[in-house]
């Protein structure tokens, strides 16, 4: 699966469905230790992406649909 | 004649069962200006109603000015709903104000509910039609004035909690009757973009300010919406149309932001959570079946192979032993079967199998050559032949006519030189 084009929340929720089902411990050996790499793959992509915090964006979009950098003063 | 003299008590007792049992004076609607307004410690609110003329005093207890939807001030235009009675202290007379409503807007209210009654009824605030909001969105849409301090707080608000979301601000007037038309312009514009959630509100302010949130094409824009919709309109105790209708309502600007995404704090927090949580159950499962290994290692049969085979070995030789019965039996019951046959009378002689035929054969045989026509021939008989056909009848020859005649030894060729018919025998 392309984890690349997850949004966080699906990831989130395949996170949670992995530790339901390695927690179940119905799996076999094989197919745990796979969903395992998976699943910290993901946990990593999560934690860059939260780490990731300089890059907000607010923007405007104006009448005529083109958008522009807001500036909020605090 | 002495003259009966009246406690001041018994009097004012008097004129205020007047007051209470006139049926005109238990629901009063009055109109006027607010002025000496004082909000006591207690709760409840005492004031003056007038007009250009009269004056009469008023009080509201708190338990029926909480609900009020205002803050009464000095000068303020009211409509009043009470019932007049007499205050024994004081001997005056004065209105308990039940409810009070703003005058001038009174017609908006009946609006309000008026339009509430009816998109209530085509089911449009139901429960079934609110769409999730996303707990942790990519894109969040805000629907507000450009300026102010709504658009400050929503935006100061993600960016403090979510800082990784992005924020697309579609700036719409909020107030004024260009209002309403230029929400919904921008509620579907948003909607041409990809965003998991949108704010639509406005701060604080007067219930005209924030009427174009009570519009009817404004509700129907928020119920079409495809991306579910938090609304923040004014105050905590501000509800609008808006409100009802969308997926979720949020006190304020600020909460709607709250509301809108998650705390990166509480996400990072969760995530470690889960890393840990991964790391358990997998060592969990490791250990489980390392330990399950080491029990296989000690058993018994590992260990003592040879009791695996021991058995099977023993199974083995009943079956080979049952098989040899089991094929002994059969031979021999063969066996018997065979003897039997030898025995038979038949077999032994198979002559008598055909003597009756062939007897009977010696006699078809004997007959057969009785009824030879041939062998009649040998008696002197002949047969007579024109055209290698049997002549039966002397009507069939004529003189001259060519004839063989068949004798039993050979064949002669001859013509007819004469014919008599024989009559009878």
């Amino acid at each position: 699966m392309a984890t690349k084009e997850m949004k966080f929340e699906e990831k989130i929720k395949e996170l949670e469905k992995i530790i339901n089902e390695l927690e179940s411990g119905n799996a076999d050996l094989e197919d745990s230790i796979e969903k395992y790499t998976k699943a910290m793959k993901l946990v990593k992509e999560c934690d860059e992406q939260l780490k990731n915090v300089e890059d907000a964006i607010a923007k405007i979009v104006l009448e005529n649909g083109e958008t522009e950098n807001l500036e909020v003063e605090k | 004649m002495k003259n009966k003299y009246l406690t001041v008590e018994a009097l004012t007792k008097y004129l205020k069962f007047k007051f209470d049992s006139d049926v005109n004076l238990k629901t009063v609607y009055l109109k006027g200006e607010i002025s000496n307004f004082k909000a006591h410690t207690t709760g409840h609110f005492y004031f003056s109603l007038k007009d250009e003329y009269s004056k009469i005093n008023a009080i509201m207890f708190s338990s029926n000015n909480k609900k009020l939807l205002f803050t009464p001030t000095e000068g303020m235009k009211v409509l009043v709903r009470g019932r007049i009675s007499i205050y024994e202290a004081t001997g005056n007379y004065q209105i308990y104000i039940d409810e009070m409503l703003e005058d001038g807007l009174g017609n908006l209210h009946i609006a309000f509910e008026q339009l509430k009654e009816k998109l209530s009824k085509e089911g449009l605030f139901e429960q079934v039609h609110k769409k999730p909001i996303p707990k942790i969105p990519n894109r969040v849409g805000v629907v507000t004035a450009a300026t102010g301090a709504a658009v400050k707080d929503i935006i100061s608000t993600i960016k403090r909690r979510f800082p990784i979301c992005e924020i697309l601000l579609f700036p719409s007037l909020v107030q004024g009757d260009n209002a309403a038309p230029d929400i919904v312009k921008k509620i579907e514009q948003a909607n041409d973009h990809d965003l998991d959630v949108l704010i639509v509100g406005r701060g604080g302010g007067s219930i005209e300010d924030l009427w174009p949130f009570n519009e009817e094409i404004v509700a129907r824009a928020i119920f079409n919406s495809r991306i579910p919709i938090i609304s923040a309109v004014g105050h905590e105790i501000d509800y609008t149309i808006s409100d009802f209708v969308s997926d979720l309502r949020a006190p304020t600007p600020t909460a709607a932001a709250e509301l809108a995404v998650p705390n990166i704090v509480d996400l990072t927090h969760n995530l470690n959570q889960i890393a840990i949580r991964l790391n358990e159950s997998i060592y969990n499962q490791i250990n489980f079946k390392k330990l399950y290994l080491d029990s296989v290692k000690n058993s018994f049969v590992i260990k003592n192979p040879m009791i695996m085979y021991e058995n099977k070995q023993q199974k083995l030789d009943n079956i080979i032993e049952k098989i040899n019965q089991l094929l002994s039996y059969k031979i021999e019951r063969k066996k018997v079967l065979l003897n039997n046959l030898k025995s038979n009378n038949i077999l032994l002689n198979p002559i008598n199998l055909y003597k009756p035929q062939k007897l009977e054969l010696t006699n078809i045989i004997s007959k057969l050559e009785l009824l030879n026509p041939l062998s009649i021939l040998k008696r002197g008989y002949t047969l007579t032949y024109i055209d290698n056909k049997i002549v039966k009848s002397v009507d069939d020859i004529n003189i001259d006519t060519k004839l063989k005649i068949k004798f039993y030894d050979g064949i002669i060729t001859t013509k007819v030189e004469g014919k008599e018919v024989s009559n009878g025998n």
